[in-house]
């Protein structure tokens, strides 16, 4: 339902878009122009590779996240 | 058109703590739109790199905090929004400023791409980019949540903690601005 009340809001949006300044020539609106624009971007391999690194470092993420002084406290 | 928003992923099935495969899952079907959604909030490659790694540091120790609620991309957008702001502002006392994309937009063409392609490419992202700089922070924001396809007016409002209806109000406006903005850069 929320949607379709999207996608109906979007396609209003191109059709006035159309009538008006377009973002792009070959784009209706700034939507279509910055979803082009995300495909276009190559992911840097080296984010995957810090990341690898450095959840390796960690400890295994615990359920209780409680701080060390209330465990020192005993509250 | 934005199809409908996915439930939570199934590598969140784990209780508490990603397994491996889980978490490499979780980073190779969301990580490139955390990387954009940085690299035009910022305008800025490396601090892109350096948030989505950030960001997927703080997913993987803070699993325990996901709510099933809502989608495991829209608490990944939460958790970048919030970071983004946060290095924005510490950066802004400072004002450091840049515009280094050109190396994004380098390697973004493809090998076969020619050069006017590449160029093509290169010059549109650099528009973009320097759109986005002219814009506010608010207007900016929702441009990019809304290009993504998989999150619905309701996920946006939840994330910029807003209406809906004041969502899709400042998104009529935010996109006309862009595309006045976006023809003054040509």
């Amino acid at each position: 339902m929320k949607h379709q009340a999207k996608l109906s809001q979007q396609q209003q949006h191109i059709e006035t878009n159309q009538s008006q300044s377009q973002a792009g020539q070959d784009f209706a609106n700034s939507d279509e122009l910055l979803r082009f624009d995300a495909t276009q971007i190559t992911m840097p391999p080296k984010i995957a590779e810090r990341l690898k690194q450095s959840v390796g470092i960690l400890p295994p993420p615990t359920a209780s996240a409680r701080p060390w002084w209330k465990n020192l406290l005993g509250q | 058109m934005n199809p409908p928003a996915t439930g939570p992923s199934p590598v969140v099935a784990a209780p508490n703590q990603w397994s491996a495969p889980e978490f490499a899952s979780l980073y190779e079907e969301h990580s490139r739109a955390i990387f954009y959604l940085a690299l035009r909030f910022f305008g800025d490659e490396q601090k892109a790199e350096d948030a989505t790694h950030d960001v997927f540091l703080k997913a993987f120790q803070r699993m325990e905090q996901f709510r099933h609620d809502a989608s495991v991309r829209t608490w990944l957008y939460r958790i970048a929004i919030n970071h983004c702001q946060n290095l924005r502002q510490s950066w802004h006392s400072r004002n450091v400023h840049s515009n280094a994309d050109d190396s994004v937009w380098e390697n973004s063409a493809a090998k076969t791409d020619s050069p006017l392609r590449v160029l093509e490419t290169k010059e549109l992202g650099q528009r973009i980019q320097k759109t986005l700089d002219s814009l506010s922070e608010e207007y900016r924001l929702l441009l990019l949540l809304v290009a993504d396809e998989e999150l619905s007016y309701e996920e946006i409002a939840t994330l910029v903690g807003q209406s809906a209806d004041a969502v899709r109000g400042k998104l009529h406006r935010a996109r006309k601005t862009f595309a006045v903005h976006f023809e003054q850069t040509a």
